[in-house]
């Protein structure tokens, strides 16, 4: 048995989204989508729950986890910023709003800082050119950026 | 039924057939990485690509059901291109260190780069590192830069061992293969794994560096570990003898019955076969009465026939026992039927030693019964519960009363199956003792004559499964030393006697025991090689009947 469980209202959403797919594993994704929600990441002990929740071996959850770069398998920060490293931004100039966010937030990129505050990431395009240099805070994205408009994010965000 | 053709050549096969399947029949093969008749089918690694008319794109053969009217091209130029576009994708982050590698000389990737791909490499990046030398498990080493990301060990791993251990993780060019995190591949089936992967990514840590292969000579046999009798081949080393510590049997390698064990065995058997090169093998006849002399076949056959009749003469046919073994072929056992119960008129002979710890089963192939001719031996009435005489156990009883005053002892330790202080009271308690086998044991070491046996390697002969599968072993390494097969001992004994056993050949015995036992009665030698022939038309003795109680 796993040591960690869904709360009531992360079960009931499980149970709703399983029934809608013909086999229980085929709710892979959407599920470790909801883990994630509700563990913040997806550490070996919520593997196994999926795993049980799926009737899967842990490992069949693992393969699925790391072949997708967006699942978290490490703590992450409350805020995650995944800073566009595509043609596009990189040509728009990323690399200074990158240098600017790892000053900041004294973080290096594709780390998380000590009190899981933050976590910076540079991530391939997002396809939002037309917007770059862009990132993505969380679930939102944030385009046209400049270091004082990420400024302005990051005090309206602390 | 239906009607494809492949490269021109036409052929009816069942509807559902692949078009690799398909073009096997037709003798044509489709090089393939992932694909294995044994296992689910991915289609993920497109080696087996081919043109299907009518259809726009390349095809996987694997993958592709062939239907009424297919018309399929194996060898275009399209195609041929494509297999080597694949090939080139296979080796950007191939280490490319065959000179090293254990499987080069049966590497898939070496024999498809030779037949279908010939590129000279245009990568000038650096290749991807990953772990190599890697124990993932007790028999099985990895080496992740080699992998091909086929699949088929995890498929291993998930449908038939069912144990899960292997998955591929992270992707691109940092997928690997790895077993999960905290565990290692280790199953009673896990050097399955190395048979099957293409390439040099899993070895086995039993073989590498002994020899290699292209020095192995192969003969095909049947595996001695239990009642099951996987059919394998055996690869012995008759060129480079000084190599592997001397060793003759370099491994054994499961060979494929689909009555029987398909493309699969047990690490039991495959790593069951050192006692053969082992240093506990009897090399000579041996006088163990006082000091230890080694001694001739004719002065061994002589002397014990003369002490045995002695026995007799004194103290009657019934003072004797003889402990026939479920190791020993139809032949050994025939001839040993044929001297001492219709020759010498003894009539306390058995076979069966129960185990004192049960082996082993599972409801795959591992039988708790670890003698592979449990069935020919009962077939064949060579035990007590077929005769009248006394059991194993019973005879050890008599034997510490002196009730019986010599005893003839084949191949067991029978301490594997009764106290030690049992069996020595019994056996020092003996006229005679004589111990016939390829291995010394506790019980050899109380036997006053010991008599070399060839090891199951080393003849020639036939085991009969617990299905009553009649297969056969071949010789592949000549006997050690002085040993022969048991029923060629037995005639040397018989020679002794006066009693007929006109046999030159395994065969010979082989088409008297058909001619004699109703059991075996009209089975053609000849068909027996290969995959061996069912005594009952594959009907299944129920287990209880055949495992050793
Ligand atoms: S280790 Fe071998 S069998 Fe397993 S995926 Fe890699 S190449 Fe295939
Ligand atoms: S299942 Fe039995 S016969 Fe088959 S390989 Fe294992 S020990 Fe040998
Ligand atoms: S053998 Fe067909 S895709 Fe691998």
């Amino acid at each position: 048995m796993s040591k960690v469980a869904f709360s009531q209202e992360s079960l009931s959403e499980f149970e709703r989204i399983v029934a809608q797919y013909p086999e229980r594993r085929a709710a892979m994704l959407p599920t470790l989508y909801l883990a994630e929600k509700e563990f913040g990441h997806i550490s070996p002990e919520v593997e196994v729950y999926v795993g049980e929740l799926l009737q899967v071996p842990a490992i069949k959850v693992r393969e699925v986890l790391t072949f997708y770069t967006l699942f978290a398998s490490k703590p992450r920060g409350k805020l995650h910023f995944q800073v566009c490293r595509g043609i596009s931004c990189d040509l728009r100039g990323c690399t200074k709003i990158i240098e600017h966010l790892q000053e900041k937030l004294n973080l290096n990129s594709e780390e998380t800082s000590a009190d899981l505050a933050y976590t910076l990431s540079e991530v391939e395009c997002l396809g939002a050119c037309e917007t770059a240099p862009m990132m993505q805070l969380n679930d939102d994205y944030h385009g046209d950026l400049t270091t004082e408009t990420v400024d302005l994010i990051l005090d309206e965000k602390k | 039924m239906v009607k494809v053709t492949i490269d021109g050549i036409e052929i009816e096969i069942p509807k559902g057939t692949t078009v690799i399947q398909a073009a096997e029949q037709a003798g044509i093969e489709i090089p393939r990485y992932c694909y294995h008749p044994g296992l689910s089918i991915v289609g993920v690694c497109r080696i087996c690509l081919v043109e299907i008319e009518r259809m726009p794109k390349l095809q996987v053969a694997c993958y592709t059901p062939a239907t009424e009217g297919m018309v399929v091209h194996t060898n275009t130029e399209q195609v041929l291109e494509a297999r080597q576009a694949v090939m080139e994708f296979l080796l950007v982050n191939h280490p490319l260190d065959c000179p090293v590698c254990d499987q080069a000389g049966e590497c898939w990737l070496q024999n498809f780069y030779m037949q279908h791909a010939l590129h000279d490499s245009r990568m000038f990046e650096n290749k991807v590192k990953k772990s190599k030398a890697l124990q993932i498990g007790p028999n099985v080493m990895l080496d992740s830069e080699r992998c091909i990301l086929c699949s088929r060990c995890v498929r291993f791993c998930d449908e038939i061992s069912k144990s899960n251990e292997l998955g591929i993780f992270n992707r691109g060019d940092r997928a690997e293969l790895q077993p999960y995190p905290g565990t290692e591949l280790d199953n009673d089936y896990s050097g399955n794994t190395i048979d099957i992967c293409p390439v040099g990514a899993l070895t086995d840590r039993d073989f590498r560096f002994r020899t290699r292969v292209w020095y192995l000579s192969e003969t095909e046999s049947i595996c001695p570990g239990c009642s099951t009798g996987c059919n394998i081949n055996v690869h012995h080393n008759d060129q480079r003898t000084y190599k592997a510590g001397g060793s003759r049997v370099s491994r054994l390698k499961p060979r494929y019955n689909p009555d029987v064990n398909e493309w699969w065995m047990c690490d039991a058997g495959r790593y069951g076969f050192t006692h053969v090169d082992a240093d506990s093998r009897i090399l000579a006849p041996t006088r163990s009465i006082g000091e230890e002399q080694e001694m001739s076949w004719g002065e061994a056959a002589s002397e014990i026939m003369t002490k045995l009749r002695e026995v007799i003469s004194v103290h009657g046919k019934e003072s004797v026992g003889v402990i026939l073994s479920p190791q020993m072929t139809n032949e050994d056992l025939f001839v040993a039927r044929r001297f001492f119960r219709d020759g010498l008129g003894l009539k306390h002979i058995d076979f069966e030693v129960a185990p004192l710890t049960t082996g082993a089963k599972d409801d795959f192939l591992i039988k708790a019964d670890k003698n592979p001719n449990t069935a020919g031996a009962r077939l064949l009435g060579v035990g007590a519960r077929q005769g009248s005489g006394m059991t194993v156990a019973e005879m050890l009883e008599a034997a510490r009363k002196r009730k019986l005053r010599a005893l003839y002892i084949c191949h067991h330790d029978l301490a594997n199956g009764f106290a030690v202080d049992v069996v020595e009271e019994a056996l020092t308690a003996q006229d005679l003792v004589v111990f016939q086998g390829p291995n010394t044991n506790s019980t050899s070491a109380l036997a006053h004559y010991v008599l070399p046996a060839a090891a199951f390697v080393e003849k020639t002969g036939s085991f009969t499964n617990y299905a009553e599968r009649v297969q056969m072993i071949h010789t592949a390494v000549t006997p050690l030393g002085e040993s022969k097969a048991d029923w060629q001992i037995f005639r040397s004994l018989a020679k002794e006697a006066a009693i007929s056993v006109p046999y030159f050949e395994a065969e010979d015995v082989f088409q008297a025991l058909t001619a004699e036992v109703e059991a075996f009665s009209g089975l053609p030698y000849a068909g027996l090689a290969g995959q061996g022939i069912a005594l009952r038309d594959g009907q299944a003795l129920p287990e209880s009947e055949t495992v050793v109680a």
